[in-house]
Parts: structure tokens; C-alpha cells; sequence
């Protein structure tokens, strides 16, 4: 790899870029899941300016830039809190579809998703395939140049904006659990797909269930070899996770975004040796995962990859529980109230709900240890009754 | 000492819980907990024909003069079923109130009507410092001739927005005193507050220049009394709460199938099941034997109940928000849908764990009541 810009004038380039272009006023108005055409506008820019993917060469409007040099873009749009940038490693439906989509797929899907153009969201889950997410029932079956799809998932993030849906489909049903699976980019606006929201504990509804009836998905959709489904779901879980372990949705009032310790001083309470000890404690997760992936990172540099790119998720989850915890508990009898007049105790609760969607989103947290005993420390795997069992003959719940 | 026998409790636990079982499913708790009102004046007509609104009031004035023992297992099953009501407010936060300050003729007229279900009454006790405590009592009052009238603020106050009667603690010149206010007196703001436990009524409550009526002569030490018996009866409905939503999960463990096995099979599943029976466990033993040292003392024991009921307040205050919080992730996504009861339960702890005192509060009395 060769370094053709020196660090010091990236950096100058990244930030009379960013002063020149940035209008954050013009951004607002978008939400999780769906664009507008500001942040589209933007996005654009973004990706034509390089920015998007500096890591990937010119031809996926990158500028094949070495790792570290990708994080001081990124390092510069986060300083202004501007998004779009370094979508070549977080991007999870970008990066899935550059590794495993052919040709057609590429050019057809990976621009508009970078943009904004195109949304997506992530098929995996059925009613009974969550954790075991090998046990899908979701059926797709190759008629002509397409596949016709039957099934139901569930728990499925955004999928009412949704354009297409990352899905995990079963396409031998004679195979064991994992080897009958393919995964698609499923069209999500055709009759066959029905999207049903679900109210969430918060009160909220970004997921959704979705019913899927003889939907059609061309064979190009088809990511990896048919039957090879399950090695593609694994390089995107693992995208998503690493995602997830940067962090969460903060609090939902913008008006509250207090840090732990001036809600302590707020409380009165920055004096209180008790609280103290606990506010080291909890601050201090979030400095040491910060200090755990600043470290990964550095290693992968090297070009070692580290145990620690594992840890993110299930760390983050304790991380977040653990501050609404204290939020709340320095709250005191105001974590009673919630709603846009008490914002402050809206998020508290709000924060130590949607703490469950780390530790339960994305494969929960006993799942995430199951894989850090056995995937990074090398301990014997739990014995696994239906793993080389025809699927016909797995057991249902 | 608790005068009834051990198959009299148990027919009052029975009769409660089939009560609940009829009349307070689930279903009922999400219609109620959507009503301006938060409870269902029919139950109310219920839980008063069972003699509960009067349960710890005294026959003089029409109650069935039980005490915390009972009242303990009664709470057990109101809070196993979620029961959204001012019961704990009417009949038991201000009939403790005024059954400790022992004005007479105030008793008469006053505990006679919350026994018999007509008026409900709650107790204004502390100001927006939210602590229960004689320090957090912002309202206070002033002579005015032979006249008392308040002024200042009461908050996070129980159930004031269906009061008829409300009992507040208020700062005179000689101390604290209870004062009497008609809701609906001039002077009077209730502010409904928005909960995060659907099931409770919060209200803030203004007071201007409000003529209120004095209530015996006892201050604080009857304010204390009452949040013993609250307490107690607080803890029972945590145990009882933390019990069915533990119960709830530990079934869903046999029957919730992954990896081709109930997922109760996995160590990790088990493992916080049986954490959780400890806390279960605790919490149920915990708030029984609070009741059981009120009751003692009640009867001029000397053994302090301090420690019990504190030691209870916050074990199961402690036991309810662990075994909820945990029951969620042992669920996975379905107890993140506002259609499953986990978060309802959760909410409940949550809130639960605030009323009348947080757990912190509660350790330090414990440790004081000790003797450190
Ligand atoms: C907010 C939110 C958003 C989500 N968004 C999406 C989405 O966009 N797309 C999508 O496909 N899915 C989504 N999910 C689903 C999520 O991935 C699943 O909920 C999760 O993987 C758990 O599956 P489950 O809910 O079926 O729980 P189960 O798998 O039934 O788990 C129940 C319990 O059993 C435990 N358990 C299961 N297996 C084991 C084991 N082998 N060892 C130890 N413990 C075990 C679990 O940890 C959990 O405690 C979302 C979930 C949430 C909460």
C-alpha cells in the first residue's frame, strides 16, 4: 500500500472539504430509517468527493486510502458530527454486497445504498429462529430467473422504508440446518411482501413483522453460491455487531443530552462519595471499551486482527445498562415521570429499555459469550442435537 | 399479634386472587391503565365488598381491624396481578395516617368512609425533592386567626387526582402537622403527571392559600407510622409481582424452543433462573416477616421493626427491578413488544422502586436501625 497524501494534509483537505460543503442545518428531518432528499444531496457529495469509502479504490468512488488514513477522515467528519463517511467499514449492507454480490448485483445496488437512495433492512429472524438462526423455515425456491419466496420474519428494523431486505431463505430442505441456506437482497415493495409494525416497550414502532407470500427475487439478487447462505450471514452479522459495539441511539429528547456527570451535579449529588464511586465505575466501561477498540484497531493496522473486535457488543451492553441505571437512580422519585415535559426522565427510561436492543439485537448477549468461549478462546462447543440432522427432521418451537 | 389463623389467611389470599383472576386479567390492567381514571370503579366495588378497603382500619369505623400480616398477603396478589387501584393510597398510606394520629373525631367520619369504599383519600407528604422524608415537605402553613391555610407545593403525591380527601404534611411554626383539604377546595391545583408506570396516578399539587383543617396533634411520627405500613404493604405487592413475572419466564424457558432444545436447557438460562428464585425467595421472605415485625410492634413488642421494614423495602424493591430487568433478556425479542407483559411488570419495579423512598435511602435506615 502506498501513502500518496501525507496525514497532515489529508487532514487539511478532509476539513476545508468539510467547511466548505457541511451545512448541518440542512440535514435535519431525517430519521433512523429513512432519508430525505437533503440527506441524500449530501450523501452524494460525500460519496463523490471520495470520502464514502476512502479505503476502496477510485472505481467504488474511493481513494484506496490504508487504514489509518481512513480513520482520519472519519475522525474529521466525527469532530463535526457530519455522517457519511468511512462507509467501507460500517456500512454492513455495503460491505456484504462487496463481498459476496456479483457483478450486476454491485453495480445495481452498492451506490444507491452509500447515498441513501436505497434502504434496506435485515430479513433474519422468524418466530421461531432467533438465536438459532439456522432453524429458519423461510422457504425460496428457483423458478426460471427467479426465486419465489414463502415465509415470515420477524423483529425486522425498518422494513416499512425498507427498499430491499437482507434475507436468509431456506433452499434445501434434505441439507443439515446450516447448509440449505442462500441469502438474498429480497425487493421489499412488491405485493407478495406484507410489513406489519409491532409496538415496541418504548412505544415506538420501528420493527416490524413481515409476511412474505410468493414474493419474487431474481436470481442476480442472490448473494454467494445457493446453499452458501450461511457463510455470507456470517460476514454481515459480524458487521453489524461491530456496529452495534460503537455504540446506540442516545437519548430520544434532544434537549437532554446531559453526560452523567453533570446530571450528578444537577442532582446536587457530585459530592456524594457513594455516587462517586459508582460514577467511576460506570464511566470507566465506556473509557475502557473505547481503550479496548482504540487498541483493536491499531492491531488490525498491523495486520493482526484482534480477539477484542469480538468484545464490542457484548461490552456495549453492559455499558448502556448500566448508565440508564445510574441515570435513573440519580434521578431518584423524578424517573417516575416520563413524556416531552420531563425530558431528562423520559430518557432515563427510555435509555434503560432500548438498552435491550444491544443486548438482545444482533444476537443477544449469552449468544455473544457462547461465541467469545468458543470462537476466541477456543473452549469446547456446546454439543448441538440437530446440527448434521437432515432440516426435514429438526425439531420446531 | 395478627388475631387470625393461618386458614383464615389463607382463605383472604384465596378470595383476592380469584378476584384478580376474574376480574383483573391482563387485559384488564391494559384497558384500565389507558383510562383517565387508572382503575375500574367496579373492582373498587369489589375489593370492597371483600372488606380490602377496610382491611387495616378498625371495626369501630366499619374496617375489619386486621393488620400488616394480612394486609401483606393481600398485597401479594394485587401486585402478582398488576392491580392498577388507589387501594394502597386510600387504604392504607392515609388510613395508616389517620389511624396514627388518632383524631377522633376526624376517625369517625374520615376512616369510616375510606372502610366503606366512598371516599378516597391520599396523602401529600413530600415536595418536588421527591425523598418521603420530614425534610422533603414543602407546603407549609400558617395560622390565620382560628383558621389554618396552606401554601407550597406537594409532588409526586399517589393517586391525587381521584382523591375526594387530601391528607398533607405541612411546616408550621411548631413542627410538622397533618393537615385535612378537600380536592376540590379553593386553592387547590392537581396536576395529573404523565408515569412511566401506566398503572400508577402521579399528581403535583399547588397549594394557595388553601383553609385546611388540622388532624390531632401528632406530626412526622404519624407520617412515619403511616410509610411503615406502606411499606410493608409495598413490599408484598413487589414479592408478589416479582414471583409471577419470575414464574412467567421460568415457563417460557421449558416451552421456547432453539438450537432443537428448550432454551431452559442452556446453563446460561438456567443459571439466572436459579439467581433469580434467590432473589424471589428473599424478597417474599423479606416482606413477610416485615409484616410480622409491624404487627409485634403494633402490640407493644420490643423488638424494633426499623430493620425489618427496611431491610424489606429495599431487598424487595432490589428483587423486583433484577428479576424484571433479567425476565426481559431471558425472553429475547418478544418482551421487547408492548403485547407481552414483561415491561409492564418492569415498569411497575421500576417505579415501585422509587415510592416511598428510594433503595438507598432504604440501606441507610437499615444500617441505622442496626445500631451503625
Ligand atoms: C430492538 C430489536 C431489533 C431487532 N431488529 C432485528 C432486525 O432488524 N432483523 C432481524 O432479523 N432481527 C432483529 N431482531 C431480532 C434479534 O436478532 C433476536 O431477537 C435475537 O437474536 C434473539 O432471538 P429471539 O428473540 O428469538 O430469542 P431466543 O432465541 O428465543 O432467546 C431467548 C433466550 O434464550 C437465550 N438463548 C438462546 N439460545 C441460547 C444458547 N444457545 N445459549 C444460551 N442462551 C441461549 C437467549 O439469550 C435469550 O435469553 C431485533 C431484536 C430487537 C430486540
Amino acid at each position: 500500500m502506498t501513502t500518496e497524501i501525507s496525514d497532515d494534509a489529508l487532514r487539511a483537505e478532509v476539513r476545508a472539504w468539510l467547511k466548505a460543503n457541511y451545512r448541518p442545518e440542512e440535514l435535519r428531518g431525517a430519521t433512523l430509517w429513512s432519508s430525505t432528499p437533503e440527506t441524500r444531496a449530501w450523501l452524494t457529495k460525500v460519496l463523490e468527493a471520495g470520502w464514502a469509502t476512502p479505503r476502496w479504490p477510485a472505481e467504488w468512488w474511493g481513494r484506496s486510502l490504508p487504514e489509518h488514513q481512513a480513520r482520519i477522515v472519519e475522525r474529521e467528519f466525527a469532530a463535526v458530527k457530519a455522517p457519511g463517511a468511512g462507509q467501507d467499514r460500517g456500512n454492513l449492507y455495503a460491505n456484504t454486497a462487496m463481498a459476496y454480490g456479483n457483478d450486476a448485483l454491485k453495480a445495481h445496488f452498492v451506490r444507491g445504498i452509500l447515498t441513501g437512495e436505497i434502504n434496506m433492512c435485515l430479513l433474519y429472524s422468524e418466530p421461531g429462529a432467533g438465536s438459532d438462526l439456522a432453524g429458519i423455515r423461510t422457504r425460496a425456491e428457483l423458478k426460471g430467473d427467479n426465486y419465489i419466496v414463502n415465509g415470515q420474519k420477524v423483529w425486522t428494523s425498518g422494513a416499512m422504508t425498507a427498499d430491499y431486505g437482507m434475507l436468509i431463505a431456506r433452499t434445501d430442505w434434505d441439507a443439515p440446518k446450516h447448509g440449505g441456506i442462500s441469502f438474498f437482497f429480497l425487493p421489499m415493495k412488491q405485493p407478495g411482501v406484507e410489513v406489519r409494525p409491532l409496538r415496541q416497550v418504548t412505544d415506538e414502532s420501528h420493527f416490524n413483522e413481515v409476511f412474505i407470500t410468493d414474493a419474487v427475487c431474481p436470481v442476480d439478487n442472490r448473494l454467494g453460491a445457493e446453499g452458501a447462505g450461511w457463510r455470507v450471514l456470517q460476514t454481515a452479522l459480524a458487521y453489524e455487531r461491530s456496529v452495534m459495539g460503537d455504540g446506540a441511539r442516545g437519548p430520544r429528547n434532544a434537549s437532554a443530552k446531559v453526560s452523567l456527570i453533570d446530571l450528578a451535579r444537577d442532582a446536587g449529588k457530585l459530592n456524594d462519595p457513594v455516587l462517586r464511586q459508582d460514577l467511576a465505575r460506570v464511566i470507566a466501561y465506556r473509557r475502557l471499551n473505547d481503550l479496548n477498540n482504540a487498541r483493536a484497531k491499531a492491531d488490525l493496522k498491523e495486520g493482526t486482527s484482534s480477539p477484542i473486535m469480538s468484545l464490542g457488543k457484548l461490552a456495549m451492553s453492559r455499558i448502556l445498562h448500566e448508565e440508564a441505571r445510574l441515570r435513573t437512580s440519580m434521578l431518584g422519585a423524578a424517573s417516575l415521570l416520563e413524556g416531552k415535559d420531563f425530558p431528562v426522565s423520559d430518557d432515563a427510561n427510555f435509555l434503560s429499555l432500548n438498552a435491550y436492543f444491544t443486548s438482545i439485537g444482533g444476537g443477544t448477549d449469552q449468544i455473544q459469550r457462547n461465541i467469545i468461549g468458543e470462537r476466541v478462546l477456543g473452549l469446547p462447543k456446546e454439543p448441538e442435537v440437530d446440527r448434521d440432522v437432515p432440516f426435514r427432521e429438526v425439531r420446531a418451537g | 399479634m395478627s388475631q387470625t389463623t393461618t386458614e383464615e389467611r389463607n382463605a383472604i389470599q384465596a378470595s383476592v386472587r380469584s378476584l384478580m383472576e376474574d376480574r383483573n386479567t391482563e387485559a384488564d390492567v391494559r384497558r384500565v391503565m389507558e383510562t383517565a381514571e387508572g382503575h375500574d370503579p367496579a373492582v373498587w366495588q369489589q375489593l370492597v365488598e371483600l372488606g380490602l378497603t377496610g382491611l387495616v382500619i378498625a371495626p369501630e369505623f366499619g374496617g375489619a381491624g386486621l393488620g400488616p400480616v394480612e394486609l401483606e398477603l393481600v398485597m401479594e396478589e394485587t401486585g402478582a396481578a398488576l392491580l392498577a387501584s388507589p387501594l394502597l393510597s386510600s387504604s392504607v398510606l392515609a388510613a395508616g395516617l389517620l389511624t396514627a394520629a388518632g383524631d377522633a373525631a376526624v376517625n369517625k367520619r374520615l376512616l369510616s368512609a375510606i372502610a366503606a369504599g366512598k371516599t378516597i383519600a391520599t396523602v401529600a407528604m413530600t415536595g418536588d425533592a421527591g425523598t418521603w422524608t420530614a425534610d422533603g415537605v414543602a407546603v407549609s402553613a400558617r395560622a390565620d386567626g382560628d383558621k389554618w391555610l396552606l401554601d407550597g407545593r406537594a409532588n409526586y403525591v399517589t393517586h391525587a387526582q381521584l382523591a375526594d380527601v387530601l391528607l398533607v404534611l405541612a411546616r408550621t411554626p411548631a413542627g410538622i402537622r397533618i393537615f385535612e383539604v378537600a380536592a376540590k377546595a379553593a386553592g387547590v391545583t392537581i396536576s395529573p403527571l404523565p408515569t412511566f408506570d401506566r398503572t400508577l396516578r402521579l399528581a403535583r399539587i399547588d397549594f394557595a392559600g388553601v383553609a385546611a383543617m388540622p388532624v390531632g396533634t401528632a406530626g412526622w411520627p404519624a407520617a412515619e407510622a403511616a410509610l411503615q405500613l406502606v411499606l410493608v404493604a409495598l413490599a408484598g405487592e413487589q414479592a408478589g409481582g416479582a414471583r409471577r413475572m419470575f414464574e412467567k419466564t421460568v415457563d417460557y424457558a421449558k416451552t421456547r424452543i432453539q438450537f432443537g432444545r428448550a432454551i431452559g436447557s442452556f446453563q446460561a438460562i438456567k443459571h439466572m433462573a436459579a439467581d433469580l428464585l434467590i432473589e424471589v425467595e428473599s424478597a417474599t421472605s423479606a416482606a413477610r416477616a416485615a409484616a410480622t415485625a409491624l404487627d409485634a410492634a403494633g402490640e407493644g413488642s420490643n423488638e424494633p421493626a426499623d430493620a425489618a421494614i427496611h431491610l424489606a423495602a429495599f431487598a424487595c424493591a432490589d428483587a423486583y427491578t433484577t428479576v424484571t430487568a433479567t425476565a426481559v433478556q431471558m425472553h429475547g425479542g418478544i418482551a421487547f413488544t408492548w403485547e407481552h407483559s414483561a415491561h409492564l411488570y418492569l415498569r411497575r419495579a421500576r417505579a415501585q422502586a422509587q415510592l416511598f423512598g428510594a433503595p438507598a435511602y432504604h440501606r441507610e435506615r437499615f444500617l441505622t436501625a442496626l445500631g451503625a
